[in-house]
């Protein structure tokens, strides 16, 4: 019993990668040891147990298998109080000892150190968004590597849930609260996306739930510590003059799933041909409230500019509803900045430039480089 | 009408006994205003199939459209509705009326000897509840579906934007009260309809889990009304009572949804373990092991179900110290399936066992329940929850227990029932091929599901990343499997219908009333109240070749009647 409660006991605290096997993926966070410890030891007593039914049943059945009419035994025990009472007590008491060490893992998995460096996350359908200390903002969860991290959640509409299955973590975004979720991977793996660790989103919230994924990028801390600064002040850093083809695709990579570039139908209107719609006061597209474009949009109305349109539709998306599409889009207010706004509209103004997928094709002018 | 004197079936000339409850009356009215329990259980036993029929079919779509990532045969709104739909129908249509309101409401008068249940009016009226929800259910579909999958968590529900939301939650409020109606009716039934003789130790196992279960019906099923209520309510109303934005708690509907949903698992499988527990003593002959430890193992279970259903919680945000109290409780639920488990198989031990369709489905509810209950110790466990909660490790663990166990003992049941339910016997080899194609498929797409699971893909997803696809192609390959496993099954029961041998009134050689009136049993079940020995006494039992039953040898019976009254005279005196 000694190896199997140290193995239990020792929640493990120097976190290493693992290799992934039968069962379990490879793992990268502190948490990882102590899950898969318990997962392998409740394996362990299932092989006994379910070999042991399996093998009397199966030895049973062959040796008083009988056939039809055959003259029925009457030699068997009907009961065995120390038996019956013995299969009672001994599960219980496995059970009980399951019981607590997957108690103190839990307490371990839900008490983050003091020092852990925080990131504040939100859900929306469907995506994420990360946000750090300094201001800087991602699509993808990047963390330094060596030390906690705290995720502090919210969700923008429905319930969400963020999942890191290398990490051995998972916690649900409830609307109109905060929830949390800590964790410590030593394993850096670059800002390549391909080398990440999976962030899934692992609780129902309809069309896009199975494609609300992004990954995990771990940085060494000096790494970790450029990569922020510079993530904080990007959009700041484009010249404006090349906002448009620089941070319009990465900032549209956010509403590709919804909005295409081609004409293709998508739970949002398509972007094909979006500025000529909007600055076209004689447009014949109409809202679901039966108004034109050029009800809304012009000198006096409601927008004086497109731009003022554009800009209102991504702050306050359900305000107007382009006929037949639905209110589900999230709002961007405090997740796009006004150079952000500028760089989806200065995209729309040049489409002609992108590729359907939201590619620039164009080469820089050799004037700007 | 019949000429019948003698009380047992030994003596009965077939031929000359045409009237049955099948003959007593004709045409469609005499049916679908029946107050025979036994016609009841019919009609609920063909509406039952023909939803698993449909609720197979959405698996069979599901499957196939997961057999690449991305799209492939439809789109993720279609899909989405396609395991909403698959898991309402099979939950709230197929398993929880299966056993009880469809072989209990066969079985379980004749078992006591009653003409029938305590309340026909009410039976025939819960039977009408269940095609009206279900009629809901089918409404919903033309009103636009539903995507909110089965549990119709908010604020995702109140939210979504398909049509069939209100109408599938006004059926499902509807299928509760035919589920409370008919639990009320059983309890009432088993408390005062048993004959004399038939103490409460010497009810069938079979009735005790229905009477466990019926108590579960009664108790749990008007809180999963009171939620929907509030779901339908907040939805049409806009009053906020689970919608933050309008100052609800979602997780309040998540304790309000499993407080029902948690104790309904165990409507589903604890009649089943009733089930068990006669397909296994019947076919090996033999004393049930453990009688009273099964007995009340199924009243504990009725119990502690009520107290577990915040381990569906463990990440949603309740409170630590809660999880840890739903974590312990949630183990006692594991004591007393052990228990049972180790005394079926005890029960096969020096037995006679019979190695029938019936008892096909038996044993392979013994592998696949093993495997369903063992995998819960995973998911109770706090630690190792946190990873597997909402994956494919959940689905595999809860088919395993929902379908493996619950399902493959109503269709043993079925098949243990089906000579008294029709008259007719089935070709043996052909269940048996079934039931062998059943269980290989059903492993092949369930076991890989434990391994998708623990690898970390997530439930509920129409496109997944491309190394989990080896898993999901040798799924869906076992659930084409298991189709052809339950189409053959489907063809034996047909072929048995069109020309199948009259069946004797034993054929397996079971000691419970249902085998002492014939096959099928007359209007009434019983012209005489008729004698109550132990259920499970199998010693006056003599093969009848003629038959092909089994009948009973009255100088042993006379011998077992007197053994017994005289253990109880010395207990009397002890």
């Amino acid at each position: 019993m000694l190896p199997i409660a140290s193995s239990l006991i020792a929640q493990v605290a120097a976190p290493a990668a693992t290799p992934a096997d039968f069962w379990l993926p490879a793992g990268a966070s502190n948490h990882v040891a102590g899950v898969d410890s318990m997962f392998h030891w409740i394996n362990y007593i299932c092989y006994f147990f379910f070999f042991l039914v399996i093998a009397m049943m199966v030895v049973f059945v062959w040796k008083y298998r009988a056939k039809e009419g055959a003259r029925i035994r009457l030699d068997g025990l009907t009961h065995h109080q120390g038996l019956e009472l013995s299969w009672t007590i001994i599960p219980l008491l496995i059970c009980m000892c399951i019981f607590f060490f997957g108690f103190r893992g839990f307490v371990d998995l839900t008490t983050p150190p003091k020092n852990s460096f925080d990131v504040n996350v939100t859900a929306f359908k469907w995506g994420w968004q990360f946000k750090y200390p300094n201001g800087a903002q991602s699509d993808n969860l990047v963390v330094p590597a060596g030390r906690p991290v705290r995720l502090v959640m919210r969700s923008n509409d429905v319930l969400h849930s963020c999942y890191i299955p290398a990490f051995r973590v998972k916690r649900d975004l409830v609307p109109g609260r905060f929830s949390t979720l800590w964790f410590q991977s030593d394993v850096p793996t670059g800002l390549d996306e391909s080398k990440g660790y999976h962030l899934f989103c692992t609780e129902y919230c309809g069309t896009g739930h199975s494609n609300m994924n992004r990954k995990v990028l771990v940085l060494e801390q000096p790494e970790f510590d450029g990569w922020l600064t510079k993530q904080a002040a990007w959009l700041d850093e484009i010249p404006d003059e090349e906002l448009y083809f620089k941070a319009g695709p990465k900032i549209y990579a956010r509403c590709q799933q919804c909005h295409s570039l081609d004409g293709t139908a998508g739970l949002g209107p398509s972007w094909k041909g979006i500025w000529e719609r909007v600055s076209n006061p004689a447009s014949a597209t109409a809202f679901t409230d039966g108004k034109s474009y050029g009800d809304l949009i012009g000198p006096g109305k409601e927008y004086a500019t497109p731009e003022d349109y554009i800009r209102d539709s991504i702050y306050n998306p359900g305000k107007h509803l382009v006929a037949p599409y639905g209110n589900v889009m999230p709002t961007f207010k405090g997740q796009l900045n006004d150079r952000g706004v500028d760089a989806v509209i200065g995209m729309m103004k040049h489409l002609d430039e992108f590729d359907a997928k939201g590619a620039w094709t164009k080469s820089v002018p050799v004037a700007t480089k | 009408m019949s000429t019948v004197t003698a009380p047992r079936p030994h003596a009965v000339d077939h031929v000359d006994v045409p009237d049955n409850y099948l003959t007593h009356s004709r045409g469609f009215l005499s049916w679908i205003l029946t107050l025979d329990h036994k016609r009841i259980g019919v009609m609920y036993m063909g509406a039952v199939l023909a939803s698993f029929f449909v609720g197979g079919t959405f698996a069979l779509l599901l499957r196939t459209e997961l057999l690449t990532p991305g799209r492939t045969i439809v789109s993720a709104d279609t899909y989405n509705q396609f395991f909403t739909l698959h898991g309402a129908i099979m939950v709230f249509l197929v398993i929880i009326p299966s056993i009880p309101a469809a072989l209990g409401n066969f079985v379980l008068p004749i078992m006591l000897g009653a003409k029938d249940v305590a309340f026909p009016r009410l039976n025939l009226f819960s039977f009408w509840l269940w095609l009206a929800g279900a009629g809901f259910t089918l409404y919903s579909l033309a009103a636009g579906g539903f995507d909110t999958g089965w549990t119709f968590y908010t604020p995702y529900s109140t939210t979504t934007t398909t049509g069939g939301v209100i109408p599938v939650l006004t059926g499902v409020f509807i299928l509760g009260f035919s589920s409370i109606f008919t639990g009320l009716n059983f309890i009432v039934t088993v408390h005062k309809l048993r004959p004399p003789g038939m103490t409460w130790f010497r009810m069938p196992l079979f009735l005790w889990a229905l009477y466990s279960t019926a108590i579960i019906q009664v108790l749990a099923t008007p809180v999963l009304a009171i939620t929907l209520c509030l779901l339908i309510v907040e939805r049409l109303l806009n009053i906020g009572i689970f919608n933050p934005s309008m100052g609800g708690d979602p997780v309040l509907y998540q304790h309000f949804f499993w407080f029902y949903s948690h104790p309904a698992v165990y409507i589903m499988i604890v009649p089943a373990m009733g089930i068990i527990s006669e397909l296994i003593a019947v076919h090996a002959h033999r004393q049930i092991f453990g009688y009273r430890f099964i007995a009340f193992s199924s009243i504990a279970i009725a119990m502690f179900s009520f107290l577990v259903w915040g381990h569906h919680m463990f990440t949603s945000g309740q409170s630590g110290l809660m999880n840890t109290i739903f974590s312990l409780i949630s183990f006692s639920v594991a004591i007393p399936s052990a228990v049972k488990t180790f005394n079926w198989t005890m029960t096969l031990y020096k037995g006679t066992i019979s190695l029938t369709a019936p008892m096909m489905y038996a044993l392979a509810f013994l592998f696949l329940f093993t495997i369903g209950g063992l995998t819960g110790i995973h998911l109770a466990t706090l630690n190792t929850d946190v990873h597997l909660h909402d994956t494919y490790f959940v689905v595999a663990h809860f088919h395993y227990v929902m379908m493996g166990s619950a399902l493959i003992a109503m269709i043993g049941g079925l098949h243990h029932w089906w000579p008294k339910m029709t008259g007719k016997m089935y070709d043996e080899k052909l269940a048996i091929a079934g039931c062998i194609i059943i269980f290989i498929g059903f492993n092949l797409t369930f076991f890989t599901q434990f391994m998708l699971g623990s690898q970390g893909m997530p439930r509920r997803y129409y496109d997944y990343q491309p190394e989990f696809q080896v898993y999901h192609v040798i799924s869906t390959i076992g659930s084409y499997i298991m189709g052809i496993g339950f189409l053959t099954t489907a063809v034996c029961f047909v072929q048995s219908l069109r020309s199948g041998a009259p069946a004797p009134a034993n054929p397996w050689g079971g000691r419970s009333l249902e085998w002492q009136c014939t096959s099928p049993p007359p209007h009434d079940n019983f012209k005489t109240t008729p004698r109550v020995g132990n259920p499970y006494d199998f010693s006056m039992l003599q093969w009848n070749a003629a038959e092909k039953g089994y009948d009973v040898d009255p100088a042993r019976e006379a011998a077992a009647f007197a053994a017994e009254a005289q253990g109880e005279h010395a207990r009397g005196h002890a």
